[in-house]
Formats: C-alpha cells, structure tokens, sequence
C-alpha cells in the first residue's frame, strides 16, 4: 500500500493544505460509498433485518396483539405443536407443494415457449409482446376476479369452451379435486415477467451458434435440444428459483376465491392462508411467526439445494458458475 | 492517530443510529396525566374515581372512530357525528371510515399500534380478544355514571355479546349482523309454483314443499332454487342456525363444554345432507348456484326471481329497497317475512336466530388512548348507540331496525314493512350464544365437519366427533390459559 500513499508534504502552506486534503480524501474514500448505500442498508435494517429478528424472537413466545412486553416465552411450544398436533399445517404444506410441482413447471414451460415464439421474425412482433405482456400487469387480485366468473361451473368462458370439445362442466371452485388445478391455471396469467427475462435469454444467444448448427445440417428441433436450451438455463435456473419462491408463498388468488376459509375440505387452504389465519384471525402471532420462520428455513433449504446441484444441468457460457 | 472510518465503524455507528431510531418509535408513550378531578363534569349518579369526565375548559378533545360505514351509510355516520358534536361542542369527532379490503388486519394492526383510534368498530370475537389480551377498557364504570340500565335499553341477545369475563366491552350497534331469526321469501315464485304465497314454511318438515315445487334446473345446474337450508358455501353457521332450531347450541352456557356433537347436532347435520341431497343432488349443485353473484347486488338472485327463500339478516330491507324498489315497494305481491323454521320432530325446538358467532359489531374504546379522550370517546359510544339522534336515525334510516329497544318503536318502520311485527319477533328471540375469544378457530372446524358432511367424506356423527375433539382441544388450552 506503501506506494499508492501520497507524496510527503513540502514546506509551503499550500502544498500542505493540497496535501491535507488529499489525505483526508485518502483515508476516507470509501466514505462516498457507504453514504450511497445509506438508504438503502437503513431501510434493509428497517424493513428486513429487525422484522426477521422479530418474527425470530416472536416465534417463541405466546405473542398475540399489543404490546410486545406482553409476549411471554415458551419456548418451542409452538413448533411441537405444529409438527404434532396441527392438521392444518400438514394440509397448508401440502396443498402448496402440489400447486409448485404444478405451477412452476407449467409456468415455465409456457413462459419459454412464448418467448420463443416471440423471438422469431414476424411481422407486428412488437404488438404480440406486448399483448402477451400487459396481462402480467393486472393486478392478483383483478385477475382473480376475473377468474372467479371465468371459472364458474354454470356460466364460466372456461367450461363454456372445454364444452365445444364434448367435455362435461367441470367444477372448478366447489369440489376440492378442482381447486388446486384452477388455482395453478389462474397462476398461469402472469406468465409475462417470466417470458420477458427468456427473451432477454434468448437474444443474447450469439446467431453464429445456430449458423453453425445449421452448416452441420441441424434443423430447428435440433437448434432448440442442443444449442437454445442448453445456452438458456441460467435463465431457466433464475426463472425456477423465482417460480418457486414465488409458488410457496401463494395467497392472492385462494384469498379471493374462498376468502380465508380455505375454500372446500380446505383444499384451497395454502401455506400462506394459513399463516395469514393464525396471526390476523385467530391473533395467534407468535405462532404464526413459527410458521413463517419455517416457511423462510424451507425455501432456504430448496433454494440451496437448487444452487448447490445447479451445476449438472446449469450451463454458463464463459465456463463459470 | 488514525481517523479511517472503516467498514465495522461505519456498521456500528449505522447500526446504533437505526437500533435508536428504532427504540424511540417502539417506545411506550408517557402515561397520560389523570384528569384533575377539580375539572370532572358533574355527573348524574355518585361517581366512581374511575372515569373523569372530558374538561370543557381545556378546549376540543380530538377523537377518532375507525369504521366501516362506507357508501350510502358514509352520510349518515356523518350526520351522527355532527348531531353528537352539537351536543358536546368540547369534543370533535373525526370519522376515520376505512376500506373493507383485509379489515381483519387493518384492525388488529390498528389496536396493537401504540396511537389506536380513539374508538374502533369491533366485532364481538374481536372484542373479546383485545379484552382478553387487555387492550381495550371496559365501559361498566363509564355506564354506572351515566346511569343507565343497558338490560332494559338493548335486546338481551344483542347487549350479551358485547359481555366477556363478566364485564361490558361494548354496546351493540348496529344489530348482531348474524343470520337473525328472520327469512325473507319471494312471493311471485310461490305463487308461480302452486304455494300459497301467506303461507311460508314454519318448520324444517314444510320446507320439502318449496325446495320440490320451485326449483328448475338445467342438467345439474339449478337455475331457480326454491329453498337451500345451506345457503351458499358451507360455514359455521350453516349448523349452528339450524341446531338452534332443534333445540340445541354451541357449547354450555358456561362456554367451557362444545356441544357440536350432541344427538340434536348430529340430527341437524343429517337433515342437511339429506334435504340437500334430497332436493339439489348433492352439495356441489348448490355451491355451484350461489357461486358468482352478491346477492346484496342489483342482480342478486333473490331480486331478479331466482330464490324463493332468502336467509338473510336485517340488513336485507335496506338492500331490497336499494336494490329492487320495484319489488321493494310491493310486499302485498312480491316479498314476505317468516321466522326461521324449526324441527317439529323436536317437541322442545323452536324458531330462532343468533345474533352473531362472530360478526356483532360494537364500538370498543382503547386502553392505549389518553384518558380524557377515553371519556369523550365513551360519550360518543353512548349517543351512539343509546341515542335517538345516534343509532335510531342511523338504522332506520337503512331501514334495518336497532339494538336499541325504543328505536323500534316508532310508527314510519311500520309503514315501509308491514312484516315489521315478525321483525321485532324475530329481533326478540334470536340469541347471543356461549362464545370465547377462539371462536374463530372452533368455527373453522365445524365448518369443515359440515363440508365433509355434505361432501359424503364423512358421516355427519363421525365429522361432527372430530370437530368437538379438534375444537374442545382449542377452548380447553384457551381455559387453562
């Protein structure tokens, strides 16, 4: 570090206010920085890092409303319960990993393949992006307003087009068979964030590649199995960690179509409706941070276990990870 | 001497600053000063210590009352509030109506906030809980100085569920919002299948009638319904309404002991599944017939000819009048009012309603509130709910009559609704029943004990066992504290 220090200061006042200065400049360079990032670690500690130590700290107590002195520690009485004597966790666990093993993949798959539709060369591509965009930009709960008439037995856009093809109404919201499949296709709406950030995938996929697939006498299947899929899972990757997050912590479209009951037989009863029950409805917070601080750990755990196996199916083009 | 700020100092000083920063906003605030007793208002009995009336002198006291009178109601709360503040020139009331979009949570951040409103709509589990956790005051001291008698002011079901721990939490108003002993049935579709339109269903056993003759479907689909004694999706309501109508309730009157699985509830869920099966061909039909529509809308299926029967509380009036005025204005042709029917198999059953498992609002006055506003704040509960000005012309103007016994008294309801004497009937024997701060966590397992009941997942006996094991497991920890 020796050699980056300033030059000794000569004799002259001037020489050494210049030389004051550019040590003070020196010695507290990183200062600029650390007030740029002010806001945003302020409101980090604000926003995250004292609720999560909270919701820490809440999870062992008896908290319910008020004041916090109030909460009274006891320990991990509210994780026994909920691993021994809690049937609504077991079923909110449930019923949110079958809409995850349903509605990431799909959404995936779905978001892919519009992507890749939209990045051919077509006339009015821009009018398509954006037409299969802006529905991403309705809000959950507008969408799932809509989707409550859209998926009605009697009289829903849905069953009225499945009928074209000789299939009997299918009832979507009252038999709990039913409600996981209609929430996973309500899902699919916002697919658009997804399909852009695959786009953004697949035009950065350099066009010589596929030239020379092509001289090797490669067709499209070829070209998609061997050089955009393979080119596109970091993307995917991304996209599936997301997707995941994103499907644990479903709430809006169950919370619309069935309030916080949990629609029939609680088939509609997702992790988070849960949550939502114990702290707001039944004010059982301290317990309800149990069960959050587990969903965080869960989510953890997966998305880990993602990261860690990533590199035998991840590929990145400069080698790395 | 080195002045470097490096990277840890940086997070110290940061984290110190926040953690600061932090404590000052969590921190409790100074307890308010005790009203001077120089200053109390002469008072109309021998006044306890407790309660100091609001100092006239001291200028305005500053309340706020969190509500949801929203729409059409947003006016006349208004008026409320002005009519109260001309009467108490010392208090200014600001109406803080809040959306209705995740009440439940705006609520209880609301009174766990350490600036709570000054008075908050609440509903009677709510109450509870916000008693049980010491976050509201109860008003005993407050009434005894003012002197009135709330048993012979209130209906009994309706001032009973604002009582928890042997203490008044609240005054009822507006009524439970319960499904209430009430019915309301549409005359033109009994006439129009052969019924005698006067002649509305008094017992469980005359209720087959009007689901045989009315209902039309289309394949599975019932595009008319004449009566669903489930009334939409299953819920808790769905038995405890009707258990009440074969003599049976919720739990002892002690609250302590479910009794969701005694023979009259079990008999109660049978005839559900049956007459549901029976008349609609299962449970899902019928779910899938009120799917959709808000029946409080302009094309609910009562206004637009597709219900013959109506479970409703005494709301329903405003709506019909807001909603249909044609057929509002024609009781003689178009609508009618019965009491709930009941099990005539059960020589000791008889028609009833309750006044609210959950949903019986009152207005709650916070613990964290500086004591002279807790006094203003319980003068404006009081005209409120106990003054002509207050709940009488709020709920008649909605057309729905009051908590408040006088209020009901006057001649122009009778002239709107000539079934206004099977109203006050109904109003008289619906019923506050035994309920604990966890209700709401009892209720979700009777409701899926009737779902799976009406499912075919479960025997109704069976169902029934589990949801008294699941919820006496909940009220027995809630007891023992």
């Amino acid at each position: 570090m020796a050699e980056l220090m300033p030059a000794a200061p000569n004799a002259t006042a001037q020489t050494m206010q210049v030389s004051r200065l550019t040590r003070f400049r020196y010695r507290h360079r990183y200062l600029l920085g650390y007030l740029f990032i002010l806001p945003w670690f302020l409101s980090f500690l604000w926003f995250d890092v004292i609720p999560f130590c909270l919701n820490l700290y809440l999870s062992f107590t008896n908290y319910s409303v008020g004041p916090l002195a109030k909460a009274k520690w006891i320990g991990l009485e509210n994780y026994a319960t909920i691993f021994a004597s809690d049937p609504r966790f077991l079923k909110g666990v449930g019923n949110t990993l079958y809409y995850a093993i349903g509605a990431v993949p799909l959404g995936l798959a779905f978001a892919f393949v519009i992507a890749l539709l939209l990045n051919s060369r077509v006339r009015g591509l821009g009018v398509y992006r954006t037409a299969f965009y802006v529905p991403s930009l309705v809000p959950a709960v507008a969408a799932s307003l809509i989707f409550l008439w859209i998926l009605n037995t009697n009289y829903g856009a849905l069953n009225r087009l499945l009928s074209l093809v000789g299939i009997e109404p299918i009832r979507w919201l009252s038999r709990p068979e039913w409600v996981k499949p209609a929430v996973i296709i309500v899902s699919l709406w916002g697919f658009g964030a997804q399909m852009i950030i695959f786009l953004a995938g697949l035009q950065d996929i350099p066009r010589e590649l596929y030239e020379a697939v092509e001289i090797d006498g490669g067709g499209a299947w070829r070209k998609l199995i061997h050089l955009t899929i393979p080119l596109m899972t970091p993307v995917i990757f991304f996209n599936l960690i997301v997707g995941i997050i994103g499907s644990f912590q479903v709430f809006t479209p169950a919370y619309i179509f069935f309030g916080t009951d949990g629609g029939p037989l609680n088939a509609g009863l997702f992790y988070m409706v849960h949550i939502y029950n114990n702290a707001f409805r039944f004010f059982k917070m301290g317990y309800a941070s149990a069960l959050s601080l587990i969903l965080f750990i869960f989510i953890l755990i997966f998305t880990l276990i993602l990261v860690r196996t990533s590199d035998r199916w991840v590929f990145y083009t400069g080698g790395g990870r | 001497m080195s002045h470097k700020l490096s990277r840890r100092d940086f997070l110290r000083l940061a984290g110190i600053a926040t953690g600061g920063a932090a404590l000052a906003a969590c921190a409790p605030q100074p307890a308010p000063a005790p009203a001077p007793a120089a200053k109390a208002e002469p008072t109309k009995a021998a006044a306890p210590a407790a309660p100091t009336a609001a100092p006239a002198a001291a200028g305005k006291i500053k309340i706020e009352f969190m509500n949801w009178w929203g729409a059409q109601r947003r006016p006349l709360m208004d008026q409320v509030i002005a009519d109260f503040m001309a009467a108490n020139p010392n208090i200014e009331v600001t109406n803080q109506e809040t959306p209705w979009d995740n009440r439940d949570q705006v609520a209880a951040t609301a009174m766990a906030s350490s600036t709570p409103p000054a008075v908050m709509m609440s509903t009677r589990v709510e109450t509870y809980k916000y008693a049980k956790e010491g976050l509201i005051i109860p008003i005993d001291d407050h009434v005894k100085i003012s002197g009135i008698d709330v048993n012979k002011l209130f209906y009994p079901g309706e001032i009973n569920n604002q009582r928890w721990n042997g203490k008044l939490w609240a005054f009822p108003m507006p009524t439970g919002g319960g499904n209430s002993s009430l019915y309301i049935y549409n005359k033109a579709l009994f006439k129009a299948a052969g019924l005698d339109p006067e002649k509305p269903p008094k017992t469980w056993q005359e209720m087959d009638e009007v689901a045989q003759k009315v209902i039309k479907k289309k394949g599975n689909a019932i595009e008319v319904m004449g009566v669903d004694p489930v009334g939409g999706s299953a819920s808790v309501s769905t038995l405890i309404n009707w258990l009440i109508c074969n003599n049976g309730n919720l739990a002892t009157e002690d609250a302590k002991t479910l009794t969701i699985n005694s023979p009259e509830a079990v008999e109660t869920l049978e005839w559900l599944v049956e007459f549901t099966n029976k008349f609609h061909g299962g449970y899902s039909n019928c779910v899938d017939f009120w799917t959709g529509n808000n029946d409080t809308a302009p094309d609910g299926r009562f206004y637009k000819d597709r219900l013959g029967i109506w479970w409703v509380n005494v709301s329903a009036f405003s709506h019909l009048k807001t909603q249909a005025p044609d057929k509002y204005k024609d009781p003689q042709n178009a609508w009618g009012v019965a009491l709930r029917p009941y099990n005539a198999k059960n020589p000791k059953a008889a028609s009833h309603g309750e006044t609210g498992l959950a949903f019986a609002w009152g207005q709650v006055i916070p613990k964290a509130v500086a004591k002279e506003k807790q006094d203003a704040a319980y003068k404006f509960v009081e005209f409120l709910s106990t003054n002509n000005k207050g709940v009488c012309y709020f709920l008649f103007a909605q057309d729905r009559p009051a908590p408040l016994i006088s209020c009901n008294a006057n001649p122009d309801y009778k002239k709107n609704n000539p079934y206004w004497d099977t109203v006050l009937k109904a109003l008289e024997i619906d019923m506050s029943l035994p309920v604990t701060p966890v209700q709401t966590e009892i209720s979700s397992f009777i409701k899926e004990a009737v779902e799976k009941a009406l499912l075919g997942t479960a025997k109704p006996k069976d169902a029934l066992d589990t949801a008294t094991k699941q919820g006496q497991a909940v009220l027995d920890k809630y007891w023992k504290g």
